[in-house]
């Protein structure tokens, strides 16, 4: 794949048109704070479902940071731009964070069409090594009646192993289901 | 899969653009971010103090019985925060607050309540951060462990 997050290995995020939705401010903090780190530049901050809507219309997007929120309003999110049919939007890769899944929302997290959900809290390094997972060309996509997204019975390596201890473990990726 | 539906491989501009000559090393980058976060260290312990508050008042309010209003508030609450001490690097916190989520969750989806499950989880809240930055790692983790059994045992019944 040519690159990873291999310490040596360098990657570039200027470039790159990034959506975060986040509704807490310190939550939104943390992950402009990771983001910047990481050279990002180009970041769309929205707090609001309605907002990153709104984003997703007129703005071209290379990644998504959609946390799950309460609510459940980033899964909501999540499975409206896949079935938006805004292009190229609708086939950003897309890593949804959940503080904690409910256990009446694990099929949604399953399900919205997320690349990877990423359970927080989150790290430099899981965070890191989860975009450079999802920047790797050649993923299938699948568009049917009951579900648009990344198709989830993929056999390919990488992330997320080994990546941390505790929650990280819980980290699921799409497609291994 | 349906007959209906359709595979394809669409085009990511992320791989080209993450490519792009100039940049950092991933090591820098890690490096950057940890220090990004660092500089949240104290917002982020005056918002886990204030949560505190918001959860002994939640608490208060539950007076024992099982409230729906109130758990689901008091969910929201914790779900909210997790992840917020990862500025301050403090995961000690973040695994009670997870911990207290899953029992809050249980509570709200079978309608039972334990208080004292729930008040010992707020005990060790205040605890961790009255000793943040001077606590002896070994007895905290028993500590941990001790509340991930009580959340445990709770949804277990």
């Amino acid at each position: 794949m040519g690159f990873s997050s291999d310490p040596r290995a360098r990657f570039n995020l200027e470039q790159v048109s990034i959506l975060l939705l986040e509704e807490t401010p310190l939550g939104m903090s943390i992950l402009v704070q990771i983001l910047n780190g990481f050279g990002g530049r180009k970041l769309h901050r929205c707090d609001s479902v309605a907002k990153a809507e709104s984003i997703a219309r007129e703005t071209e997007l290379d990644l998504l940071i959609v946390d799950a929120m309460a609510s459940g309003g980033g899964y909501d999110f999540v499975h409206w731009l896949r079935n938006s049919g805004i292009r190229p939007n609708c086939y950003a890769p897309v890593l949804l964070t959940a503080a904690h899944t409910p256990a009446a929302a694990v099929t949604n997290a399953r399900d919205c069409g997320a690349h990877i959900v990423m359970a927080k809290p989150l790290t430099p390094k899981a965070m890191l090594d989860r975009i450079i997972w999802v920047a790797r060309t050649g993923r299938r996509f699948v568009e049917s009646d009951k579900f648009v997204g990344p198709d989830r019975r993929f056999k390919e390596g990488g992330v997320p192993e080994k990546v941390g201890a505790g929650r990280r473990r819980e980290d699921a990726v799409q497609g291994k289901g | 899969m349906s007959e209906s539906s359709k595979i394809h491989v669409p085009d990511v501009p992320l791989g080209r653009l993450i490519r792009m000559p100039g940049g950092k090393t991933a090591g820098q980058a890690i490096a950057d971010a940890e220090k990004g976060l660092a500089s949240l260290q104290g917002e982020s312990m005056k918002e886990l103090n204030r949560v505190l508050a918001k959860a002994e008042a939640l608490y208060a309010r539950a007076d024992g019985r099982f409230d729906a209003l109130v758990v689901n508030a008091f969910y929201a609450l914790i779900n909210g925060a997790i992840g917020l001490p990862t500025a301050g690097k403090d995961r000690a916190i973040d695994t009670m607050l997870v911990s207290l989520a899953d029992l809050l969750d249980y509570y709200r989806t079978s309608g039972d309540w334990g208080d004292k499950s729930v008040q010992v989880h707020l005990s060790t809240f205040q605890l961790l951060l009255r000793t943040e930055g001077v606590r002896d790692p070994q007895g905290t983790e028993l500590i941990l462990a001790g509340l991930r059994k009580v959340s445990r045992k709770a949804a277990k019944g």
